[in-house]
């Protein structure tokens, strides 16, 4: 405040109250988010022990067994989507910073905020017409399509935005000191951009990494160990999904300590993505 | 001048994809995988039964998920399993879809239980007549003080609160069941509402739940709520259930003897003629049905079908219908068993 200015009272009662309300659903939000994980650890860490993380599921009436066949699958399924959505991904959203203009820009920016929309079952059912339906199998490659198309739209947007926040004058320098274009956006552009794309990806990565949706129709789960993508894979937020609706005590436990798991998994994926941010603009 | 910090990072992730690719393709064996998909209410059996099955016979393993019963009829419709499981067999329009003669097989037994939360517990527990289940359910009787009920329930301290009548949410084997059980007792329900695996629920205080979980849940939640789920389901989760009165005029409750005395009333089951609601027998349990699979007669991949074939055959026989027994399931029938192994027999292998 201004020294010496003095507010007329209903203004200085406003202000106050805008400050408690503001204040108030940041501590109710900040507050849920740390009720729920309270919660999901309370529940889940009981269930979490040498076997959970190291062996195949049991069948009821068998106690014991553990998920580790549902991590292995997701990192697969993940694994394969990462791989297929950072090219196209990254690529995109340099054409769009660098080159793209006019009609051809706007649309593909469109389109990627309208996949962007679409919710995750939509885009599963859209993955098993592709994939599922013509082969006659069930097959964790088909989930691994489903998530690369979830995972496009927003590496599509960070990529471009990392880009753009590039200078203009860095691209220019490197074009004076006899880089071709190529090599510049290359060389300099796409380096001194990359602790936002990184960013982005493991956003991306947290993203797909809780969806159970795309999967019913895709990766369909499995009791076995399965490496092969061709074939029906298990997935953590999959197995999560049918023991929690199971009628079984046993069953309800390892779900919530799969999904602890799965938060643990998101959290230090989203860690990641501040610290690569931190150091990166530590660096510039 | 590539930054260290990216490079390693990406290091790391295909080294991490890498290790979990060689870490998961050691315990990976040579056996077929078959997969089956569909009833939610055989996965228990199912799973332990499949697994039962691959430690006598390591050259197959199946993988069965519970989708549900409409979309196990779907998935085996679309070819993308080996077989489908439903608590009610594929109708005509399925079977027109099938694109191929479908042998439907038995493979399980199970009843409805009546699940309802009141505030204070009825001793030896709520009685209820058919007609009043199906009166709750279409609306009329909308108290649980209502003159019908405290008639059959002289003992119990009725409350004056609503009833809120609970009812799946998602295509169900066990709604058919519960719906084929209105419509043989009451004309209306079988004129205004109807069979199915959903039907348009006619009372105004009414409520859904996807799966026996989500049914459980709304009773246990609600004060004054009445459901209906599998009766495993309710012996697992140790959930109070209602006596019926059947036909006979009998006080049954859902127990494995009084299921399996619905099922002797019809020892020749078959895929055309299935329900066993609301039978005649003294002891029989008003509300309990079959669940079928599905395989083709004349399968495309002779090899893959025999493996199903083999591992149907001994999941209706008598060992795994032992195993069945012990999850809570009632086992099948001799005859019915027989009816199975004769319906498995047709598939050309």
């Amino acid at each position: 405040m201004i020294a010496g200015a003095r507010l007329e009272p209903g203004r200085r009662y406003r202000g106050l109250a805008g400050v408690l309300v503001t204040g108030f659903c940041s501590a109710l939000a900040a507050g849920l988010l740390i009720v729920l994980l309270g919660y999901v650890i309370a529940q889940g860490w009981t269930a979490i022990n040498p076997s959970f993380l190291t062996q195949l599921p049991r069948p009821v009436g068998v106690t014991g067994g553990g998920v580790a066949n549902g991590i292995v699958g997701s990192v697969i399924i993940v694994g394969i989507a990462t791989l297929m959505a950072m090219p196209i991904g990254i690529l995109t959203g340099l054409y769009l910073a660098v080159y793209g203009r006019g009609f051809a820009a706007e649309f593909i920016r469109f389109l990627a905020e309208v996949l962007s929309g679409l919710p995750s079952i939509a885009i599963g059912l859209f993955a098993y017409t592709l994939f599922v339906q013509p082969f006659g199998h069930f097959s964790g490659f088909s989930a691994a399509f489903a998530f690369t198309v979830l995972m496009l739209p927003l590496m599509v947007r960070t990529s471009e935005e990392a880009i753009r926040g590039v200078p203009i004058a860095v691209r220019e320098g490197a074009l004076a000191l006899g880089l071709p274009d190529y090599g510049g956006v290359l060389h300099v552009v796409l380096p001194a951009a990359r602790p936002l794309i990184v960013t982005g990806l493991l956003l991306a990565i947290a993203r797909v990494t809780g969806e159970t949706a795309p999967l019913l129709f895709t990766a369909f789960g499995s009791q076995f160990w399965e490496a092969n993508p061709g074939a029906p894979m298990a997935e953590l937020s999959l197995q999560i999904f049918t023991y929690a609706i199971s009628p079984y005590d046993d069953w309800h436990r390892q779900a919530w300590g799969g999904a602890l798991l799965l938060i643990a998994a998101v959290l230090v994926l989203n860690i990641g993505a501040r610290l690569a941010l931190s150091r990166g603009s530590k660096r510039r | 001048m590539r930054t260290r910090m990216t490079r390693r990072a990406s290091a790391a992730l295909i080294a991490g994809f890498a290790a979990s690719l060689g870490l998961a393709t050691l315990p990976a064996l040579a056996a077929t995988q078959l997969t089956g998909a569909g009833s939610t209410f055989v996965y228990p059996f199912f799973s332990k039964a499949f697994y039962t099955y691959s430690q006598s016979h390591s050259d197959v393993t199946v993988n069965y998920q519970s989708i549900g019963s409409g979309g196990g009829i779907q998935q085996f419709i679309a070819k993308t399993v080996d077989f489908g499981a439903s608590d009610v067999p594929m109708n005509s329009d399925e079977l027109k879809r099938a694109g191929g003669v479908v042998v439907q097989v038995p493979v399980a037994l199970g009843g409805v239980a009546v699940t309802y939360n009141l505030p204070s517990s009825v001793p030896g527990g709520l009685r209820l007549t058919r007609e009043v289940v199906s009166e709750i359910y279409l609306g009329k009787i909308t108290q649980w003080n209502d003159p019908a009920l405290v008639k059959l329930n002289p003992h119990a301290s009725l409350p004056n609160i609503p009833i809120v009548s609970v009812h799946r949410s998602d295509g169900s084997g066990t709604t058919y069941i519960f719906s084929d059980f209105l419509s043989n007792v009451s004309k209306e329900w079988k004129d205004k509402v109807g069979t199915g695996k959903s039907v348009q629920w006619p009372g105004t205080n009414t409520v859904g739940g996807k799966g026996n979980e989500g049914v459980a849940g709304q009773v246990r939640q609600t004060s004054g709520a009445i459901g209906y789920v599998e009766l495993a389901y309710a012996i697992e989760n140790k959930m109070t259930t209602a006596q019926i009165q059947n036909k006979a005029g009998k006080w049954v409750s859902c127990t494995e003897s009084t299921v399996r005395a619905a099922a002797a009333t019809k020892p020749n089951v078959s895929a055309t003629d299935f329900s066993i609601v609301d039978r005649s027998a003294e002891n029989a349990y008003p509300i309990s049905g079959y669940s079928w699979v599905f395989v083709f007669e004349n399968p495309t991949d002779k090899g893959r079908a025999k493996l199903v074939r083999d591992v149907l055959s001994w999941t209706t026989g008598a060992d795994a219908q032992k195993i069945a027994g012990t999850l809570n399931y009632v086992p099948l029938p001799e005859s019915v068993q027989e009816t199975a192994k004769k319906a498995l027999a047709e598939v050309k292998v």
